[in-house]
């Protein structure tokens, strides 16, 4: 798929402040053809100095900045921040925040930072002839992911961007005639805020309660359309619960009302099968990196037949046919474009895989400690997020106990506040059972000793937990939690 | 098209993409390589066609192309810390290279 080509790079050696390392050349060519590849980098590389090494993430900014940012210090012994020692790097199990960039990805973008670099909207010179067909080609690889036109893809900075043109774009353009919105309690942040945004405006928006089991009620979406409804919008696969929508089911109901359907399948990307046409999608917002592409990233599609018109939210050149002006970032661009072809490849390999992990995962953790409670549908799941509550467990002593794994408590846009999150308060989840909830990412990228790890290391936090904790002697005890009378003092 | 390859080009492809997993300082990656590597082949054992084999070969060359360039990129960013994770400390097979 990627051709090797033949870089002929000459270095005068006065020229180059690394005088020790040999001719790039010789490197690539004795790594490609030589049968000990470990052994022609070792011999071609120096090791780095042994000992302590500060390392400031952000070199090159002034001195000013660097001293307020905290350095990560690093040294033979392990990883110290945030007062927190840990041996080496976490296990990354919160594939929901952000995904390693796949090196197969990374391999197709590199060119385009290193010799490519042209303007995709240069017309007039050879970069940005290969600039633009290097967007074209990486539009047409997302456009077939979903079954869409590449006529039909806008790239954007990321969903978030994507889901802004979408909910106020639309709106703003059909204001006159649709005065209304729906939407759904559990939607992402971003979506939530433009409606509310858009509220405050002047617009009607209802915001549909869900089931406890996080799915959306049919007919409680087919009460609320009124003539003047102008958008609907559902999230495809929720990314702190991990619950699949019936975007099917929705689609048609929407077809019936002749309303447009939006949905944020960030997550869902990918991961399961889309089809812009069955499912009767008008708007969908994508990001390139939760599919293990490059951050920055994302893109919008817009149906065509028929057609659905946005006012545009950045206003510039004209480029993405005057939806988002901007330079198209074609690094980025191709680098989505490759995570599609990649997803589109792997995508049954993946989910065999990760449907194993994730069983071993919870039945593992099931089978030592009880009080383990999923959030969300069990069925309409996506395996790759699993939602966990532990009953009589304080959360913010789990997540202090469980450094070594890089899991995440609600989802990261919302982590920061104390409160507990808002899907979980959505689907009911007593309040305290909503703040002890972990939410467990796996990709393609997680292992069975990573699992069978963090497995351990959960039980045995909760386990040490709950021996501290007086209310769980009381429930072993038999008394009821909930018919205690607790005395004022 | 070429010559269809042969049972031992096969095997030497195989073990090249094994060979890389050598240089790759980050387990995952190359716990990756080695899974999808094993899988790939074992999937494709049963094809007779000429063309497909011919076409499975060529696309484990290029594949093989790309992961030897990642090996290197990956080697020359690694972090100057033990760079397993955690848990793999006791986990990690004898032959990765461990920086000191």
């Amino acid at each position: 798929m990627y051709k090797l080509q033949t870089v002929h790079v000459q270095v005068p050696a006065e020229h180059n402040p690394n005088a020790n390392l040999p001719n790039r050349e010789n490197l690539i060519t004795a790594t490609m053809a030589s049968k000990h590849l470990a052994t022609s980098i070792r011999r071609f590389f120096r090791k780095p100095p042994a000992g302590t090494t500060l390392i400031h993430r952000h070199s090159l900014s002034t001195a000013a900045v660097a001293a307020a940012i905290e350095p990560l210090e690093e040294d033979s012994n392990g990883v110290t921040m945030k007062g927190v020692k840990i041996s080496g790097r976490p296990l990354y199990l919160d594939m929901q925040a952000t995904s390693p960039v796949d090196p197969r990805v990374l391999d197709a973008m590199l060119p385009y930072y290193l010799s490519r670099y042209g303007n995709p909207h240069s017309r007039t010179h050879l970069y940005g002839w290969e600039s633009e067909n290097a967007v074209e080609s990486g539009r047409a690889q997302v456009a077939a992911l979903i079954n869409a036109s590449p006529k039909e893809i806008i790239f954007t900075s990321g969903a978030t961007e994507s889901n802004n043109i979408s909910t106020k774009g639309v709106m703003h353009f059909y204001k006159d005639k649709k005065r209304h919105v729906i939407t759904t309690q559990t939607e992402h942040k971003c979506v939530l805020d433009s409606c509310r945004h858009l509220q405050q405006e002047g617009f009607d928006v209802t915001y549909l309660p869900v089931n406890p089991d996080g799915l959306v009620d049919l007919e409680k979406l087919r009460e609320s359309i009124r003539p003047d409804t102008g958008l609907i919008s559902v999230m495809m696969v929720n990314n702190e619960i991990g619950v699949i929508q019936p975007m099917e089911e929705i689609g048609k109901i929407c077809k019936e009302f002749n309303v447009p359907l939006h949905t944020d399948a960030a997550q869902a990307l990918g991961k399961i099968p889309i089809d812009v046409d069955t499912m009767n999608i008008s708007l969908m917002s994508l990001s390139g990196h939760k599919i293990y592409g490059p951050k920055g990233i994302g893109a919008l599609y817009m149906r065509r037949r028929p057609r659905i018109r946005v006012e545009p939210q950045m206003n510039g050149g004209g480029q993405e046919r005057g939806i988002r002006s901007g330079t198209v970032p074609t690094p980025l661009v191709v680098g989505f474009g490759a995570a599609c072809e990649l997803a589109m490849k792997e995508m049954e390999y993946d989910d065999k895989r990760i449907k194993a992990l994730q069983e071993r995962l919870l039945n593992g953790i099931r089978e030592k400690i009880d009080g383990v409670v999923v959030n969300g549908s069990t069925e309409k799941r996506y395996a790759g997020n699993l939602n966990l509550s532990f009953a009589y467990v304080e959360g913010e002593s789990l997540l202090m106990g469980l450094k070594e794994v890089a899991v995440s408590s609600g989802s990261a846009c919302t982590s920061a506040s104390l409160e507990p999150s808002y899907v979980l308060r959505a689907l009911g989840v007593d309040e305290d059972m909503a703040h002890t909830s972990i939410r467990y990412g796996i990709g393609r990228f997680t292992t069975e000793g990573e699992i069978d790890r963090a497995v351990e290391l959960t039980v045995n936090q909760v386990e040490k937990l709950r021996e501290m904790s007086p209310l769980y002697e009381m429930v072993k005890e038999g008394i009821d939690i909930k018919s205690i009378q607790w005395s004022q003092h | 098209m070429g010559s269809l390859p042969g049972r031992s080009k096969v095997i030497s492809l195989f073990r090249s993409f094994l060979k890389t997993t050598r240089v790759y300082m980050d387990y995952n990656v190359r716990e990756y390589v080695k899974r999808r590597t094993i899988d790939a082949f074992r999937q494709n054992r049963h094809l007779s066609d000429p063309s497909a084999v011919a076409s499975a070969f060529n696309d484990g060359k290029s594949q093989l192309s790309v992961a030897k360039r990642q090996a290197v990129v990956y080697y020359l960013y690694t972090p100057t810390v033990n760079c397993e994770s955690v848990n793999v400390l006791h986990l990690s097979n004898n032959w990765t290279i461990v920086l000191d």
